[in-house]
C-alpha cells in the first residue's frame, strides 16, 4: 500500500501532539503545522527518531490566512500529496464574554472557523481522487450543548458541526471521508490538568487523556465514521440530550450556571 | 557556605545532606520532625524544623543560605487526599521559589523526575523530547506543573537548575518512594516472586550516589533554567532479577503475571478504594504504564556536568548488601515517614508491592 501523508495543525501540544504520535504509529507520514516557538522541531525530531515515517514541520501562525497557499505550494514542490487533513488547531476559553478583549475573539474565530474551512478547501483541491482522502474536523461536545463561559468557543464548534455535516452530504459517494470529532474534556494544557483533576463524579468521567482521544479519533476517521464521540459517558450524555425535553435541559443549565456564579 | 536542603529525611535528600556535610558545607536540613529516624547526624548538619507548606518556617530556614536544594516532594503512589500531591509538589515548590527569591538565594537546584516524560517509544528520552501521553499519574502531573512554576521564576531571574532523576536505587531506608529498595528487599526475603508481563519492559535505574553527585554538580555547573536527566542504565525486569539472583546467590522461581490480569486486578483495586477507602495495592494508571518502556539518556548531564553512572551490577550489589544489613536493624523496614496520611504502600502486607513497578 502507498504510504499516506497527513497534515496536522496545532501539532506541537495537547491533542495535536497525540494525533502526530498516533498517526506515526500507524506508519503515516506527517506534515506538522504549529506556531513558531512551540516546540515543533523537537517533536518532529522525536518522531523521526522513534518511528519509521517522514516528518516535515512548518512553523506557521495559522491566523495569517495568506500563509495557507504557501503550505500547499510547498507540498507541491516537494511532490507530496496529502491524504489526511487533521483540522486540530483551535483556541479555547473559559471566561465570561466581557472578560476577554475583541482581539482574542477575532483570533479565536479566525483559528476555529476560518482556518479549517480554508484548509479543507485547499486540501480538497490537491487531493488524489484515485485514493481515499480523509478529513478530521475537531469539534467539541460544546458545539452540541450550551455551556456558559464558552459562548464564542461553543459557537465556533457549532459552526464546525454544521460545516462538517453539510460537507459530508456534498461529498457523499466521493472518495473523501469526512469525520467530526466531538470530544468532551481532554487533559491537555497545564491549567486544564489542574482544573480537570478537581472534577468529581460524572464530570470527571467525561474527561479523557489526549492519547485515548487521538486513538479513537483516527480509528473512527479511517473507518469513515461521520461523528466520533470518544468515551462512553460522553455518548450517554449525547443520547440523553436527544431524549430530554428542552425545559429540563434549560433547568439543568441554569442550575449549573448558578453553581458557576457562586464559585 | 550555608546551604538548605528540603526533604532532608527523604531518600535522596538525606544522602545529599551527608554528601554536602562531608564536603564541608554547613547544611540546614529542613524536616517536619527534627527527631526523624532517617535524619543523618553529622556535625555539619543542622536540623531545622519546618514545612514547605508554611512560608514563615521556610523563610527562617533559608535565612543566610546561599544555596538551596529543593528535594521535598510527595512521591507516593497513592494519597488518601488526592489534593496532597498538588499541595506538596506544586504549592510547596512555589513557596520554596518565592522564599528563595526574597532571601536572595544565589542558586537553587530543584529535584524533578524523569516521570515528567514518563513512557518512551524506542529510543531513550532526552531533555528536549516531548511527553507522549497525558498525565494520569498524579505524581508525574504535579511534578510537571511544579517545573512550570520553576520556569516562571527562572523568567523573573531566579537562578534555578532542574535535575530529573530516573528510578533511583541505592543504600538508603526503604521508604514509600524507594520503590527499588522494596523490590530488592522483598526478593531477598523471598516475598517478591513475580515479574509483570513477559519481563521485557525496560526502565532506567539511577544509583543514589550518582544522583546525589549529580545534584551537587548541577549546583556548580548547571545552567539556569536547564534540565538535566540524572539516570543510569536501561534495564528490563528480567535483567533486573537475573542480576539480583547472580549477586545475591538467592534463586527464586519467579512467576510471570500477564499484563491483562494485572490490569483487571488494578480495576478491582480501584473499585475497592472507591467503595471502602482502604489503600489500594495497585491502580489502573500504573497498570497502563506497564505497557511502555521508560528509557532515559543522561548524555547531557554526562557531557555538561561530568555526571557518572555506576555500573548496574555494582550499584545493585551495594544496595543488596546494605538492605541485608538493615534486616537486623529496624530502621529501614519500618516507615515512620507518613504521619500526615495513612501509609498506602507499606501497610504491613507484602502483597502490596506491585505498585513499585512503575514510578520513577
Amino acid at each position: 500500500m502507498q504510504q499516506l501523508t497527513a497534515i496536522v495543525t496545532g501539532a506541537s501540544e495537547g491533542l495535536g501532539k497525540s494525533f502526530a504520535i498516533e498517526l506515526a504509529g500507524r506508519d503515516i507520514n506527517l506534515v506538522l503545522v504549529a506556531l513558531p516557538g512551540s516546540g515543533l522541531p523537537e517533536l518532529a525530531s522525536f518522531i523521526r527518531k522513534n518511528f519509521a515515517v517522514t516528518v516535515h514541520h512548518l512553523e506557521i501562525d495559522l491566523t495569517h490566512t495568506e500563509s495557507y497557499a504557501e503550505i500547499f505550494t510547498w507540498l507541491k514542490e516537494q511532490h507530496i500529496t496529502a491524504h489526511l487533513l487533521i483540522n486540530n488547531a483551535g483556541l479555547g476559553n473559559w471566561s465570561w464574554f466581557e472578560d476577554k478583549n475583541i482581539a482574542f475573539y477575532k483570533m479565536q474565530i479566525e483559528l476555529n472557523v476560518i482556518t479549517p474551512v480554508l484548509l479543507t478547501r485547499l486540501f480538497l483541491a490537491q487531493a488524489d481522487a484515485s485514493v481515499t482522502s480523509y478529513i478530521l474536523n475537531v469539534g467539541s461536545l460544546g458545539g452540541l450543548f450550551l455551556v456558559p463561559k464558552k459562548q464564542v468557543y461553543g459557537a465556533t464548534k457549532s459552526f464546525i458541526r454544521y460545516f462538517t455535516k453539510c460537507l459530508q452530504l456534498e461529498l457523499y459517494g466521493s472518495n473523501v471521508k469526512l469525520s467530526l470529532l466531538s470530544p468532551g474534556g481532554i487533559n491537555t494544557k497545564p491549567e486544564l490538568l489542574v482544573m480537570n483533576n478537581t472534577l468529581k463524579g460524572i464530570s470527571k468521567a467525561t474527561v479523557l487523556e489526549p492519547e485515548q482521544v487521538a486513538r479513537i479519533a483516527i480509528d473512527g476517521l479511517l473507518k469513515g465514521k461521520k461523528e466520533i464521540i470518544p468515551g462512553v459517558v460522553n455518548r450517554l450524555l449525547v443520547l440523553l440530550n436527544s431524549l430530554l425535553p428542552a425545559y429540563i435541559k434549560d433547568n439543568i443549565i441554569k442550575r449549573r450556571l448558578n453553581t458557576i456564579l457562586v464559585s | 557556605m550555608k546551604v538548605l536542603v528540603t526533604g532532608a529525611t527523604g531518600f535522596i535528600g538525606r544522602q545529599l545532606c551527608l554528601a554536602l556535610a562531608t564536603a564541608g558545607y554547613e547544611v540546614r536540613a529542613l524536616c517536619r520532625d527534627t527527631d526523624h529516624p532517617y535524619l543523618i547526624t553529622h556535625p555539619n548538619i543542622e536540623p531545622v524544623l519546618g514545612n514547605i507548606l508554611y512560608k514563615q518556617t521556610l523563610a527562617r530556614a533559608m535565612d543566610g543560605c546561599e544555596q538551596v536544594y529543593h528535594t521535598a516532594a510527595m512521591a507516593k503512589m497513592w494519597c488518601r487526599n488526592p489534593d496532597d500531591y498538588h499541595e506538596t509538589n506544586v504549592t510547596g515548590t512555589r513557596n520554596v521559589l518565592e522564599t528563595a527569591k526574597s532571601c536572595d538565594v544565589e542558586k537553587m537546584v530543584y529535584t524533578s523526575t524523569c516521570g515528567v516524560w514518563g513512557p518512551t517509544i524506542k529510543h531513550p528520552m532526552t531533555e528536549t523530547d516531548p511527553r507522549i501521553t497525558g498525565f494520569p499519574i498524579a505524581y508525574e502531573r504535579t511534578k510537571y506543573l511544579a517545573e512550570l512554576e520553576v520556569q516562571q521564576f527562572v523568567k523573573q531571574g531566579l537562578p534555578v537548575v532542574i535535575v530529573n532523576p530516573s528510578r533511583v536505587y541505592g543504600e538508603g531506608p526503604v521508604t514509600d518512594s524507594n520503590t527499588v529498595g522494596k523490590m530488592v528487599s522483598g526478593y531477598l526475603k523471598g516475598t517478591w516472586r513475580f515479574i509483570p508481563g513477559n519481563g521485557e519492559q525496560v526502565a532506567n535505574y539511577a544509583f543514589l550516589d550518582d544522583v546525589v553527585a549529580g545534584h551537587i554538580a548541577a549546583m556548580s555547573k548547571g545552567v539556569m533554567g536547564e534540565r538535566y536527566i540524572l539516570g543510569g542504565h536501561d534495564i528490563s525486569f528480567n535483567t533486573f532479577f537475573e542480576t539480583l539472583q547472580l549477586l545475591s546467590g538467592k534463586k527464586l522461581d519467579m512467576v510471570r503475571i500477564p499484563l491483562k490480569l494485572i490490569q483487571f486486578y488494578s480495576q478491582l483495586e480501584w473499585l475497592k478504594t472507591r467503595l471502602t477507602g482502604i489503600a489500594p495495592v495497585f491502580l489502573p494508571e500504573f497498570a497502563d504504564r506497564l505497557k511502555y518502556d521508560q528509557k532515559y539518556s543522561s548524555n547531557k548531564a554526562i557531557t555538561q556536568l561530568d555526571y557518572r553512572i555506576t555500573p548496574f551490577a555494582e550499584g545493585l550489589s551495594k544496595t543488596a548488601n546494605y538492605l541485608r544489613g538493615l534486616k537486623n536493624n529496624d530502621l529501614g523496614i519500618k516507615d515512620n515517614e507518613s504521619r500526615d496520611s495513612i501509609n498506602p504502600i507499606h501497610q504491613g502486607s507484602e502483597l502490596n508491592q506491585p505498585a513499585q513497578l512503575c514510578n520513577n
